[in-house]
């Protein structure tokens, strides 16, 4: 039983990334015939020379030789060269996976302090607690992302000047180790922060709404009935049957971390995945679009992957079904 | 636990702290520039960004110089040159003891390399200047150059020479994937690291040969937000920005210790018509009469375009740039100008057959039939496409012309106009210094008479007058001459109004007065101070003494920022070491 459950979800999470493969490929090229011509415009290039990036490009040929090439050369673990400056996508995407998973990393690890809040809030429903924090993550969660970066921006780099205006390091750094960490901190916490509090108001609605389901169930009561501590009984038999929305909420960000934050991550310049996502879009790159949605996407099957195989864990009624 | 906040206390405290000392350690002399286009590869037989082109301007010397001033032909790494009584053969002498940035001589033979190489090779960003070309070292320091065919832009030689001893393994290779990061050249500075996405760095070379620079590093800084770019500037942490948003430019210009440049290049936006030069695609019947291209010309307000989408940045020019040289651009007499003038407009339908039959506003061919209805195709692209649209196809409705407006990202109207599936269109150029790669565009040569086989002219006009003086400014070797017939040739394109010059655009920079002097817009007045056209601004600066090497104006904002930090650190501390010691006590 176990096994057919994990085999089950596997055979699903390969054969969702196999629709993505040719979904993507086929959806870029439909909206972009040739770019090369868009590209150089107004470079005064010659029809051979045109013509040789076409070639270089792999955009010459019918679509389904381009697809078979680009299916041959993806099992190669290759992604193909980037249209910009030719350097491979493995590369470009490689550079801007750091910078992101420091960034959204850490911000979704703070923004998760919300469910802690949320189980506290559903727990003594309707106290003041609960509708302050309640109303506070509405607003924030309301909040676009890009108009808080814009405030905190323009308060904290801009007026006090406590943080840089952006980027990853200061200019010119030529810093290694600890330094070069602490460093990168220091420009990542005015963005991490923005992140966090965009994401902090969705974790409490749902952890809060999770503990009411379970407020109203029986074995509650019997806790209270055997004398345990209000405390307690919250610890021990709601928050472990609050906890499935929330795992899956975690699993599915997590899966989101490396898709980066595009508007964070353009207003502070963070060279992460988002902003590489923007350039290449802009380009448009389609070697490179290719390579950040494939990865995107194995990034959130892995972690829907992984969610599910926890809720088996968490929750066995999950895998008998 | 105590420990442990005091530990995160002093690593917040060094986390404030090390930019201040970081930014200023070691005396080192660094222009900070804010851009917000990465190069895409330094390796100069691939890139094609406007940022990889300012990096070979300072990476990359040249034979003969560019003047700031007026883009005058002056000695580079050539100090002379004498001519072949026909024009067609150039002596170079370069001067003595030249030497690359590592050290290695720069001599005739990197120079033959480089033009030869560049030419069987088709190098995109050489082949313009050297697909005629052929280079032969006749000793270290004399190059001899012939064309094959005689060409007025000789003597200038404005290709960046590379470094043979570096190049001639990746071009016996492929020299497409040679990655360019070996940072060896012989302009004033030369890059030292480049971080994609993030920034570049380059060095001063002290073998350059004017001399070592003045300042040590020039540090090019990747905004992908314009505006914070603007707010880094006016902080202070860079010395100078490149493409700020137009409508934070004004009032930035207010700003203290600021000067603002719109520099223009005599790039410009245009709205074409279709004039179905190729025979493919199926423009509108009434475009192909010059009439009704004169009668739109006339309906649209170039003035006001200039005013309330260019906000005024740039130059109200209505002449098709061919050159940031101005020398370039004719006179138009005001009967050629087709100026606004709605009511003329109206006039020149109506005389001509084009009246509103049927009475719903819109004007029809003549002898009734299909309604002067123009697909208008706009770019998505860039921030005026939208702005320009609502005002045209409102003033065209004014004179009886309707409109049905599609929106399209660049690749897609690429392809439209290819195909010849489109009647209007608003689109722009930026030219080379010399004028002949514009005016090439325009030749028949260039039309697309096969959708898959695309040519640069989107004017979608040609004739065969227009090109027998294309092909005589090409080969006149007599400037003033050449001059002439540019600009009969730039009246011919301009009547014939294929192509409606709205107005010319300009690159808005702005940069710090108090930290480096010697700013040099290219050409003089009118042009840009960085990213110009052979970038003589970053030789040319000195720093300022006085003002130190405090640039970060951290000082109370850190000591702020450390106790902040330090409080969320312990607050967040206090909260896990609670949470944990309320979990044991739940497992005793």
């Amino acid at each position: 039983m176990r096994a057919t459950f994990i085999l089950r979800k596997l055979a699903g999470a390969v054969s969702t990334l196999a629709f993505v493969v040719v979904f993507n490929f086929f959806l870029f090229r439909v909206v972009n015939k040739n770019p090369v011509d868009s590209m150089f415009r107004g470079r005064n290039l010659t029809a051979s020379q045109k013509a040789e990036l076409t070639r270089k490009f792999h955009l010459d040929g019918s679509k389904w030789d381009q697809f078979v090439g680009y299916v041959r050369q993806l099992l190669r673990g290759d992604l193909g060269l980037s249209f910009k400056g030719n350097r491979p996508v493995v590369d470009v995407i490689a550079e801007a996976l750091w910078p992101t998973i420091l960034l959204v990393g850490f911000s979704t690890l703070l923004a998760m302090l919300g469910i802690g809040l949320g189980y506290r809030a559903g727990w003594r429903r309707g106290s003041r607690f609960d509708t302050t924090s309640t109303s506070l993550s509405m607003l924030t969660y309301s909040m676009p992302e890009f108009w808080i970066g814009m405030v905190l921006l323009g308060i904290f780099a801009a007026k006090l000047g406590w943080f840089p205006v952006g980027g990853l390091e200061d200019p010119g750094s030529t810093a290694t180790g600890f330094s070069k960490l602490l460093d990168q901190f220091h420009h990542m916490l005015l963005p991490a922060i923005v992140l966090a509090i965009a994401y902090v108001g969705e974790y409490m609605i749902v952890a809060r709404s999770a503990m009411i389901e379970t407020l109203r169930e029986d074995y509650l009561q019997l806790a209270r009935a055997k004398g345990m501590r209000d405390d307690d009984v919250r610890r021990k038999h709601a928050v472990p049957n609050a906890r499935l929305p929330v795992v899956s909420l975690s699993a599915i960000n997590f899966g989101f971390v490396v898709s980066g934050a595009i508007a964070v991550e353009s207003i502070f310049s963070w060279p992460g995945i988002g902003q590489a996502t923007y350039i290449a879009i802009r380009g448009p790159d389609l070697p490179v679009l290719q390579g950040l949605f494939l990865l995107i996407s194995a990034a959130v099957i892995v972690a829907n992957l992984i969610a599910d195989l926890l809720y088996g864990r968490l929750d066995p009624r999950v895998v008998g079904r | 636990m105590g420990a442990a906040v005091t530990l995160a206390a002093a690593g917040s405290a060094v986390v404030w702290v090390a930019p201040v000392s970081g930014s200023s350690g070691g005396g080192t002399v660094t222009l900070t520039v804010g851009v917000t286009q990465d190069v895409d590869s330094p390796n100069v037989t691939v890139g094609y960004t406007v940022a990889a082109y300012e990096l070979w301007n300072l990476q990359y010397a040249t034979l003969t110089d560019k003047a700031a001033d007026d883009f005058a032909t002056i000695p580079g790494l050539a100090s002379t040159w004498d001519a072949s009584d026909d024009g067609l053969t150039y002596t170079y002498h370069l001067r003595e003891g030249l030497k690359w940035s590592d050290g290695q001589p720069l001599t005739a033979e990197d120079v033959a390399w480089t033009v030869n190489t560049s030419r069987d090779q088709e190098w995109y960003n050489h082949s313009s200047v050297t697909a005629n070309l052929d280079a032969v070292a006749l000793d270290d320091v004399t190059v001899q150059i012939t064309s094959a065919v005689p060409d007025p832009k000789l003597p200038t030689m404005d290709v960046y020479i590379l470094p043979k001893h570096i190049w001639e393994g990746p071009a016996a290779d492929d020299v497409t994937a040679f990655d360019a990061l070996d940072g060896v050249g012989s302009g004033p500075f030369t890059l030292k690291e480049w971080k994609p996405g993030q920034e570049w760095t380059m060095v001063a070379n002290p073998n350059y040969w004017q001399g070592q620079p003045k300042i040590d590093q020039v540090v090019f800084r990747v905004y992908t937000e314009g505006g914070a770019m603007v707010t880094a500037l006016e902080k202070g942490e860079l010395d100078a920005a490149n493409d700020i948003p137009a409508e934070l430019f004004a009032d930035l210009g207010t700003q203290p210790n600021i000067v603002t440049v719109a520099g223009a290049q005599g790039g410009f936006t245009e709205l074409a018509m279709n004039g179905m030069a190729g025979g493919i695609g199926d423009g509108h019947p009434a475009l192909l009469d010059l009439n009704v291209r004169h009668a739109v010309a006339m309906a649209i307000d170039r003035q006001q375009l200039f005013d309330r989408v260019a906000l005024g940045i740039g130059l109200p020019l209505t002449v098709l740039g061919v050159s940031p040289d101005q020398e370039w651009l004719p006179e138009i007499p005001d009967a050629e100008k087709l100026g606004y003038d709605p009511e003329a407009a109206k006039a020149l339908l109506e005389d001509n057959g084009y009246k509103d039959t049927d009475g719903d506003g819109i004007r029809e061919m003549p002898g009734g039939g299909e309604p002067l209805v123009f697909r208008y195709a706009e770019r998505s692209e860039g921030t005026q496409g939208a702005a320009i649209r609502e005002l045209i196809t409102g003033w065209l409705k004014e004179v009886g012309i309707g409109t049905e407006v599609s929106v399209y990202d660049d690749t897609q109207l690429g392809d439209i106009i290819y195909a010849g599936t489109y009647d209007l269109f608003v689109w722009g150029w930026t030219p080379f210094v010399d004028p002949d790669p514009m005016l090439s565009y325009f030749t028949c040569d260039q039309v697309t008479y096969d959708a898959d086989e695309a040519g640069y002219n989107d004017a979608n006009w040609c004739s065969p007058e227009y090109d027998a003086l294309y092909v005589q400014q090409n080969q006149e070797l007599d400037h003033a001459k050449r001059v002439e017939l540019v600009h009969e040739m730039i009246r011919m394109f301009n009547t014939q109004s294929t192509y409606v010059v709205l107005y010319h655009d300009a690159d808005t920079q702005a940069y710090r007065t108090d930290r480096f002097t010697g700013w040099l817009q290219q050409p003089k007045g009118t042009g840009p101070v960085i990213f110009s056209n052979s970038s003589p601004t970053y030789f040319n600066l000195t720093p300022i003494e006085s003002s130190g090497s405090d640039d970060g104006g951290l000082g109370t904002g850190a000591l702020i920022a450390i106790i902040a930090g330090a409080v969320v650190l312990v607050g967040l501390i206090v909260f896990f070491a609670m949470r944990s010691r309320s979990s044991r006590e739940d497992r005793e």
